[in-house]
């Protein structure tokens, strides 16, 4: 039983609720109510006239060849982003835990892009890697072979996206990492040296099951990063172009609703990214029941 | 080991160095290697940008709506969290179940009738539409609650034999235990919403009302209109950097208590 309960005027634990319950509801609960009603009219001439449709804008969309392009390159952004991340940093991660002089100034060093602003990020990508005057497109042309063009080449346009996407979360990964690789106990480290096991091996075969609460809890947030905080790379570098190559679901939502004025139809697509919400974070209570150690 | 590392640290600097040469030089084109060494006007470029290219509006902009974000999410995440607490009332599961379904409702998800609310209440272009609609944190609340359960159970019994109001136990008791946890929840709210692009880049159309996010990508407008050098938007990159990386340096270790880091 709950000791803590001390007080119990229930109009003042109401009263002490309501600034956030207010804002909740005025800006979180009404306007996504309202985006499903939206999300069955069409809108007409740039959104003053609006038509009920039903479920037309969702058949538009199960149908649409566009949409369904935008659906395959957010899965295939989010897979390569999610797996590129969580390799990258556990190897990061795990250099820093083994280090034994120095390892906070590292793991200040390789946490710094947390906060590093993702317009900034894309920016500056945008600068290096400039088809004509950035100063890593010379390098890279010689070292692949490959004309440096992703203005008008989707595949580069995808790539040049998914590394600066990258890029910046590795940050976020290695702060979770090195929290979970304190935790598991140092005689496990040392009986896998006394056995001869390799470092790589450790990592693989020890290490990682370990750490596996973990790993699942930063996949769940990697795909929500993934999936709608990545906009303003998408904006800055490429508009989801060249020809609908970078073209991912939160920036077509963009697009219709505020270029297209097609307010309806983004609607449907915010419903159907509630679902995805829902689903990922379905997944992460469920799992964060087994990582709950918040300081 | 430490070569290792030295390099990965680097390379992960890498763009950013650049940004950094690239704001102290004249011309601002670096097409080679060569090209990478600092010139002589970073005093200039910088005065530039704040001045004629309205980054000191703002950088203005973005700490007043950062600030306003992180005080009122943690004043009401407070008192919310008090309630769900210590308070005994009917529908208690209910409502923090209420303020927890909020992070299914991220901006994406509401995002047309979002603006239309916003724009409705004539906030459109204003401070009060990029902090009122960010103000309730399920995350906050979630923190601090997770933290109240933590302090000593004979604390809480000692208070009520006291009989101390909850104000004061919020203010002399609550809010003291809690300092490492709200430093660095605040320094989480801080970036967060320092680094927020979208819901500024539709709901703010004045110059004069934009943040520094945003702000950046007008300069890179401006450069492919032909009006500006590449040193300055990198000067404005830098600018907009510094803040949040400021904050997580100097509030680094409440920052990764919070995050569950015990560092060696």
């Amino acid at each position: 039983m709950m000791t803590r309960e001390i007080y119990n005027r229930s109009w003042l634990a109401y009263l002490l609720l309501l600034p956030t319950l207010v804002v909740s509801v005025v800006f979180l609960y009404y306007p996504a109510i309202q985006a499903a009603h939206l999300s069955l009219y069409e809108t007409l001439q740039f959104g003053t006239v609006r038509l009920w449709t039903g479920l037309g804008n969702y058949q538009h969309l199960l149908t649409s060849s566009d949409y369904h392009s935008s659906i395959g390159v957010t899965v295939l952004f989010s897979l390569i982003v999610i797996f590129g991340v969580m390799a990258l940093s556990l190897v990061i991660s795990y250099l820093i835990y083994e280090v034994s002089v120095g390892q906070s100034s590292y793991l200040i060093a390789a946490i710094w892009p947390y906060a590093l602003p993702p317009a900034v990020a894309g920016i500056v990508f945008f600068y290096i890697i400039h088809p004509s005057l950035g100063v890593l497109t010379t390098p890279i042309e010689a070292l692949f072979g490959v004309n440096v063009d992703w203005f008008t080449n989707g595949t580069q346009a995808f790539i040049i996206v998914t590394v600066a996407v990258i890029w910046k979360q590795i940050g976020y990964n290695v702060i979770f990492m090195i929290a979970a690789l304190n935790n598991v106990p140092d005689t496990l480290g040392e009986v896998a040296d006394l056995d001869g096991v390799g470092k790589f091996k450790r990592l693989v075969r020890v290490y990682t099951p370990l750490i596996s609460p973990t790993l699942i809890f930063l996949i769940v947030m990697n795909t929500i990063y993934a999936f709608f905080h990545t906009f303003a790379f998408i904006d800055i570098l490429t508009q989801g172009g060249p020809g609908g190559a970078t073209n991912i679901m939160i920036y077509d939502l963009y697009r219709n609703a505020f270029e297209f004025n097609n307010h309806g139809l983004a609607s449907a697509q915010s419903v159907i990214l509630f679902f995805v919400v829902g689903i990922l974070m379905y997944a992460q209570l469920r799992l964060s029941d087994r990582y709950a150690h918040y300081g | 080991m430490h070569g290792t590392l030295g390099f990965i640290v680097f390379v992960m600097a890498f763009p950013i160095l650049i940004a950094a040469i690239v704001s102290t030089q004249e011309v601002g084109i670096v097409a080679s290697f060569g090209d990478l060494m600092p010139g002589s006007h970073l005093f200039e470029n910088y005065q530039t940008v704040m001045t004629d290219y309205n980054f000191g509006v703002y950088l203005l902009n973005s700490f007043i709506m950062s600030i306003v974000i992180v005080v009122g999410k943690l004043a009401i995440s407070l008192l919310a969290a008090l309630a769900i607490v210590y308070y005994d009332f009917p529908f208690k599961n209910l409502m923090f179940f209420v303020i927890l379904f909020t992070l299914m409702l991220p901006v994406p998800v509401r995002f047309v009738p979002l603006f239309n609310i916003v724009t409705d209440l004539g906030w459109y272009n204003s401070m009060l539409a990029l902090t009122i609609p960010y103000l309730a944190s399920a995350t906050t609340v979630f923190l601090l609650r997770q933290h109240f359960y933590s302090i000593p159970e004979s604390i809480v019994e000692q208070a009520k034999l006291d009989g101390i109001g909850p104000f004061k136990f919020l203010f002399y008791v609550l809010i003291p235990m809690s300092k490492g946890m709200l430093a660095g929840v605040s320094v989480i709210m801080f970036i967060y919403a320092w680094n927020q692009y979208l819901w500024p880049l539709v709901i703010i159309d004045s110059q004069s009302q934009q943040v520094t996010q945003v702000g950046i990508t007008l300069l890179q407008g401006d450069i492919q209109a032909g009006e500006l050098q590449w040193s300055i938007v990198m000067a404005g990159a830098i600018i907009t950097l510094i803040p949040p990386l400021l904050a997580l340096i100097a509030f680094r270790k409440p920052l990764l208590e919070t995050f569950g880091v015990q560092q060696k």
